[in-house]
């Protein structure tokens, strides 16, 4: 499937991303690892078309002046989506991401239709445990099954790089965003919350805050997956985060194979 | 029996369960299993509940339970669980709790076999698109199981069993008498075809369950058998006080509390489910089957009483409600569910014995000499 690479001029800066497939258009935000091509993606794009913006001082592109937490990083997204896709998308949000889409939920409802939040990021009561160094140790804390890990890794400057713009973002937030639940009860979205069974990274307390807080919200765990959740269980996710952006509410139903099917 | 501590809120399905309180459960089932067992004692021939999931609604997840817990409460009144959701459940497992419980009641017992209502197939991740099939397969091999007197397999569309050999068999030979819902003219036919009795609670109106109890026995007579009274239950809503407006106003408050707060979420279910896609392809189907939902909702309890689809009052205007009915349809079984949302328990007792009193030797006798077993469910 054919991906094209494009960079659009905001306010603030270019922003380079990624559009591929074709269907209801998606906005698709990246963990703090940065963008990485995952079997998940592969298959939303087969009926939706992604798109999936770098974040400013990830994976080795240029922080953005003024854009220095993550509200600030959603109100930029906001403007991305006003310029760069043109209408109402569903987004979804991968950890950090998550943090980023929920921010972004709250702060421009008017662009938001369904949300996806895959272990958000910025809603852990405890502090997070440390994120280790060594390359195997961290692979053991983010994956349930690391031998799922395909393709080339990122090289260390870059992976440092992305650490760095993590802590340039979340500031002093370190657990939860409180400034973010409070506002929580605004999101009228309907919002699917996905955490894996075996996530060391984000506490399943996180994805039950948001369960609690945000109206109309679904919370699915994915059994067997850790905090990498797309790599670990691409089938399983896919498989609820497809049915419920095509089916909405629906998607709680079997249907079997007599119902209708499912099309963009 | 409904959770009566729910305070309702939320548009969608499943209702949260943060507030679910397990004490005052421990109190609702402990009233539930006295209520019913005092039935007994106020002359009701059956007693009863029936197996809903996922919401206040009902707590029955698994009403055999309950069935276990009346066996040895009671002695002579038959036990009829209304019943297990066929196809949503392990068939072999309902056969055999089944046949447990004719056991331990010594042949009192009453097989329910519903096929249950959409919210529940949510609860149990099973195509609502299946049921038919699935509760036609079902009951098959639920009778093979009980009747078969050999070892046998199975191997159907959706079960697949390669050798059935249950223990304990039923009590009653060959077995349970059945009861299948039969609200709706394939589910009368159905109930027909299997040879069971047809249960019609919460009826809409008379004129519609006339026309389901003439297919129903058309369809028994095609098959081969001619169903007597005794194969026809009637369930209403139901309250019994010394005065009609003590009876109505309990009955009323009870009833807003059913309608608006109990049911509200299993009406987002059944949204759900009728909604399919997310653009609503099937508006038309969806709008039919919500009107129908809402029918009965917009009824005043007077409206409905008038239609004869409640019993309230007096015990003598509820002698001439229950005579009303009968001369209508002419069933021989009469489910009354007296325990409707928040009617309070004291309401219930006290309405359970006016019925013995002052209701039930007036109507014991209705119908033909040879059916004027006059049965009755208590509190669903």
């Amino acid at each position: 499937m054919e991906r094209s690479q494009r960079t659009i001029t905001l306010a603030s800066g270019e922003l380079p991303y990624t559009v591929v497939g074709e269907g209801r258009p998606v906005l698709y935000l990246h963990p703090a690892g940065g963008v990485r091509w995952t079997p998940v993606l592969e298959r939303l794009a087969e009926s939706h078309q992604l798109f999936i913006p770098v974040l400013p001082g990830y994976d080795g592109t240029l922080f953005h002046d003024g854009v220095d937490s993550v509200p600030a990083l959603a109100k930029m997204i906001g403007e991305f989506v006003d310029a760069a896709i043109g209408v109402n998308c569903d987004v979804i949000g991968h950890s950090f991401g998550g943090w980023v889409a929920t921010w972004l939920a709250v702060e421009r409802p008017d662009r938001v239709e369904h949300l996806v939040l895959e272990c958000a990021a910025g809603f852990r009561p405890a502090l997070p445990n440390g994120v280790p160094s060594d390359p195997a140790a961290l692979r053991a804390m983010l994956f349930a099954h690391p031998e799922k890990l395909t393709g080339e890794e990122k090289p260390p400057e870059v992976e440092a790089g992305n650490r760095t713009a993590t802590m340039h973002y979340r500031g002093p937030v370190l657990g939860v965003d409180d400034a973010l639940v409070a506002r929580l009860g605004e999101i009228e979205n309907l919002t699917l919350i996905v955490h894996g069974t075996e996530d060391r990274r984000i506490p399943a307390a996180s994805s039950q805050l948001l369960r609690r807080e945000i109206k109309h919200a679904y919370l699915v765990y994915i059994w067997d997956a850790g905090h990498a959740i797309e790599i670990d269980q691409p089938e399983r996710l896919f498989d609820v985060v497809d049915s419920f952006l095509k089916r909405s509410e629906a998607f709680i139903v079997n249907w079997g194979t007599t119902a209708i099917p499912l099309s963009s | 029996m409904p959770y009566t501590e729910f305070q309702g809120g939320g548009e969608g399905w499943p209702v949260p369960n943060r507030d679910f309180d397990p004490r005052r459960a421990e109190e609702h089932f402990r009233t539930y299993v006295d209520t019913m067992a005092y039935a007994e004692e106020c002359g009701f021939d059956w007693i009863g509940c029936n197996e809903h999931h996922f919401s206040p609604y009902g707590l029955m997840a698994n009403p055999n339970i309950i069935g276990g817990a009346l066996a040895y409460r009671t002695k002579s009144a038959s036990i009829a669980i209304c019943g297990n959701l066929i196809p949503l459940n392990n068939p072999i497992r309902v056969a055999e709790e089944y046949a447990m419980l004719d056991c331990m009641t010594g042949g009192r017992f009453v097989a329910g076999l519903m096929r249950g209502i959409p919210h529940e197939y949510i609860s149990y991740n099973i195509p609502p698109s299946e049921s038919w099939e699935r509760q036609r397969e079902a009951i098959q091999l639920i009778l093979k199981a009980w009747t078969e007197s050999e070892p046998f397999g199975w191997e159907g569309k959706h079960f697949q069993f390669r050798q059935v050999s249950i223990w304990p068999k039923p009590y009653q030979r060959p077995h349970p008498r059945l009861i299948v819902s039969a609200t709706s003219i394939d589910s009368a036919k159905f109930a027909a075809e299997v040879g069971a009795t047809m249960g019609m609670v919460l009826i809409s109106d008379l004129e519609t369950t006339k026309d389901l109890i003439r297919v129903y026995r058309e369809t028994a007579r095609a098959n081969g058998w001619e169903p007597t009274a005794d194969n026809i239950l009637i369930g209403m809503h139901c309250c019994i006080a010394e005065n009609s407006e003590d009876a109505k106003e309990a009955l009323r408050v009870g009833h807003d509390y059913f309608q608006n707060t109990l049911l509200a979420a299993v009406r987002n279910a059944q949204r759900i489910v009728l909604q399919q896609t997310r653009y609503h392809k099937d508006d038309e189907n969806r709008d039919r089957w919500q009107k129908r939902l809402t029918q009965r909702a917009g009824q005043t309890l007077e409206e409905s009483i008038a239609a004869g689809t409640t019993l309230c009052g007096d015990p003598g205007e509820v002698v001439e409600q229950i005579r009303r009915v009968h001369r209508e349809l002419g069933h021989g079984i009469f489910n009354f569910t007296m325990k409707v949302g928040t009617v309070p328990d004291e309401v219930v007792l006290r309405g359970m014995e006016l019925f013995r009193d002052r209701v039930l030797p007036h109507v014991r006798d209705l119908g033909t000499t040879e059916e004027k077993a006059w049965n009755a469910v208590s509190a669903r």
